[in-house]
């Protein structure tokens, strides 16, 4: 385990991350890129970006005070550094949003006010039983809760906006590849340590496999509440006739129904959970 | 803002927002840890200690890693309820701040061949040191933003500032360079919490009270802490850095009488 | 008549600002485009010039590109503190601003 470890240090994430891939970045974009013109003077699609960023800013608030709030709760020196780095990593994430959505036009003045107006409520429900666990100090279950469910749900999200935007927006999918870089660290460490603590307190997996199930069913009623509210294709495609020939899970995103699209993200994360959690000594459970 | 490359002439709301940014800690660190893995450059020698030298600076390192582990525990449990997003964005910062400096702490204490540096941690540790952490997660449990800025950013970094500068000017240069990476960082530290808590104590003077009852009792651990560690490092107490000029006149800035 | 104690304190507000052109100082604990406004200090021996102020929170010197004077107000950004000039005893001192 230590060897493992060692790779989470925060050298290696100084050097990959900052003095990587972040490197000449401006809130994890080009100094140069912007957002779109045609979305910025298209009323309706504008307001579907700052939904969208909404939802991620959201989420990220939940990593953020997960991933803090598991530090104070971890076992060992190694995966409280490894936290450390997460910590700043979401914290990364939430401004980078935010930053967003002053770039789509709203004051900083108006983003409470704007959160509050477009935040889907069952991404608030997901967020309060993952929080739940942390404020207990239940290292096992946040970590799954956490790096495994949020991280793997907020992975294939991130990579669906990102197939989306990479032809219409350059901005927006080069600010989503240096998340998705981070995910895959987190995602990394939530397989490896838990599967050595699951092997170790088998007696936790009834309680985790719960938990598992609460947020499934929040994570899918926040898609299909976020895809029944959308236009189609409104959230990856750019109007003005601009067709992007993106395809994410085999879906072309610009002929894409909402339907389609929904089923294919959360088959697409499901099949993510079942494939990790397996790999942890854990059984997937459906909430239906 | 007529030049944005002065800060002098910034605007207050655009000179905290940029400060207390994930991009400002990003280029900052970068400054002075880009080429210094562990926060030693790779050209910067061993030089020989003698066991005794040796002992002394493996007990130092693992009081230090004391008060980095309580700072990575506070600030870490402090972002839950701190008062706004900015705040909680400069904490996510100095967590990893914290955490890095307790990776390097414990580096260093490998190269002196440390073995199980937990277990050295817990026989040399300092008894107030171990008491001020304990009062310090105390209050971050409670949620208590005031009390919990004061005891870490104010009285437990500066204690921190004060001896780890001194601390670099006498140390062999492997030591030194680390440590000298780790004030750079609890400059960014002390600040913030200093003008959260004044801002904090201008907006709500009844504060005032309760926090000074916290000074007090805090005091004297600091102040033991201080004096120990300092033994430790063999400093004659006629060349003892003035921790009592640092840390007082920080909180007399604050409004604090002693 | 003009009271020579009164005009004496009163010639350095007449006297136009001087002006610096800051160079790099290896300070380097900020974003690279502010390091010319800070350099280290030295300890008590080191001499100020009058286009700085010495942080009081931090012990970093805040660097201007003009002269300093009592009611300026600047900033320490390695601290992020805010500091407005006062003139204590004949001497310039920074003072924070909450």
């Amino acid at each position: 385990m230590a060897d493992f470890l060692a790779n989470y240090s925060i050298q290696k994430w100084l050097e990959s991350c900052p003095q990587g891939y972040l490197e000449d970045t401006v809130f994890g974009h080009g100094p140069d890129e912007r957002e779109p013109d045609d979305l910025l003077k298209n009323e309706s699609y504008r307001e579907q970006q700052i939904r969208t960023t909404v939802q991620l800013i959201a989420g990220e608030r939940c990593a953020l005070a997960a991933s803090s709030g598991l530090v104070n709760a971890a076992p060992d020196q190694a995966s409280k550094t490894f936290l450390a780095t997460q910590t700043l990593d979401e914290g990364r994430h939430v401004e980078i949003f935010t930053q967003r959505l002053y770039d789509l036009g709203i004051k900083p003045d108006d983003l409470e006010s704007t959160i509050k107006t477009y935040i889907n409520p069952h991404l608030g429900k997901f967020a309060e039983v993952l929080l739940e666990k942390v404020d207990k100090k239940d290292f096992v279950a946040g970590v799954v809760g956490q790096n495994i469910v949020l991280e793997g749900m907020a992975f294939s999200v991130f990579e669906m906006l990102h197939t989306g935007a990479l032809e219409t927006n350059p901005k927006f999918a080069h600010t989503l590849s240096g998340t998705i870089a981070d995910e895959r660290r987190h995602v990394g460490f939530g397989e490896n340590r838990i599967g050595e603590l699951i092997r170790r307190y088998p007696e936790r997996k009834a309680d985790v496999q719960r938990m598992q199930r609460d947020m499934t069913k929040h994570m899918l009623a926040t898609f299909h509440e976020a895809f029944s509210r959308s236009p189609a294709v409104a959230d990856t495609v750019a109007p003005s006739g601009r067709k992007s020939n993106a395809t994410y899970q085999g879906l072309k995103l610009a002929e894409a129904s909402n339907e389609e699209m929904e089923s294919a993200l959360s088959a697409t994360v499901l099949g993510e959970f079942k494939t990790r959690l397996g790999r942890i000594g854990l059984e997937y459970q459906s909430p239906v | 803002m007529s030049d944005e490359s002065n800060p002098h002439e910034f605007g207050e709301a655009d000179f905290r927002s940029t400060v207390h940014s994930f991009e400002f800690w990003f280029e900052a660190v970068e400054g002075y840890l880009h080429g210094r893995p562990y926060g030693v450059s790779a050209a910067t020698k061993e030089a020989e200690l003698t066991e005794r030298q040796r002992q002394a600076l493996i007990t130092t390192l693992c009081n230090y890693c004391v008060g980095e582990t309580a700072a990575l525990d506070a600030s870490s449990g402090m972002i839950g309820f701190a008062p706004d997003r900015h705040a909680k964005i400069f904490l996510a910062t100095q967590v990893v701040d914290e955490g890095r400096h307790l990776e390097v702490l414990l580096h260093r204490m490998a190269q002196l061949g440390v073995a199980a540096p937990e277990a050295e941690i817990e026989k040399r540790a300092n008894r107030s040191l171990l008491k001020f952490k304990d009062r310090l997660l105390e209050f971050v449990d409670a949620r208590d933003w005031e009390a919990s800025i004061f005891a870490q950013n104010v009285i437990l970094e500066c204690l921190e500032f004060t001896v780890f500068r001194h601390h670099a000017g006498t140390a062999d240069p492997v030591t030194a360079e680390m440590l000298r990476g780790i004030v750079s960082d609890e400059r960014r530290h002390m600040g913030f919490g200093e003008n959260d808590l004044g801002r904090r104590l201008i907006a709500a003077p009844h504060t005032h009270d309760r926090l000074y009852k916290i000074k007090r009792e805090l005091d004297t651990l600091v102040l033991d802490t201080f004096s120990e560690a300092l033994g430790e490092l063999g400093v004659p107490h006629a060349e003892r850095p003035d921790l009592e000029g640092d840390y007082l006149a920080a909180v007399a800035r604050l409004g604090f009488r002693s | 008549m003009n009271d020579p104690l009164e005009t004496a304190r009163r010639a350095p507000e007449r006297r136009p600002r001087q002006s610096f052109e800051l160079e790099e100082t290896g300070f380097n604990e900020v974003p690279k485009r502010f390091r010319k406004f800070y350099r280290r200090w030295r300890g008590p021996k080191d001499k100020l010039a009058p286009n700085e102020a010495l942080c009081p929170v931090c012990k970093v010197v805040i660097r201007s590109t003009k002269e300093l004077r009592a009611g300026d107000r600047v900033y320490c950004m390695p601290c992020m503190s805010r500091l407005e000039l006062v003139e204590e005893n004949g001497v310039l001192l920074a003072k924070v601003i909450y």
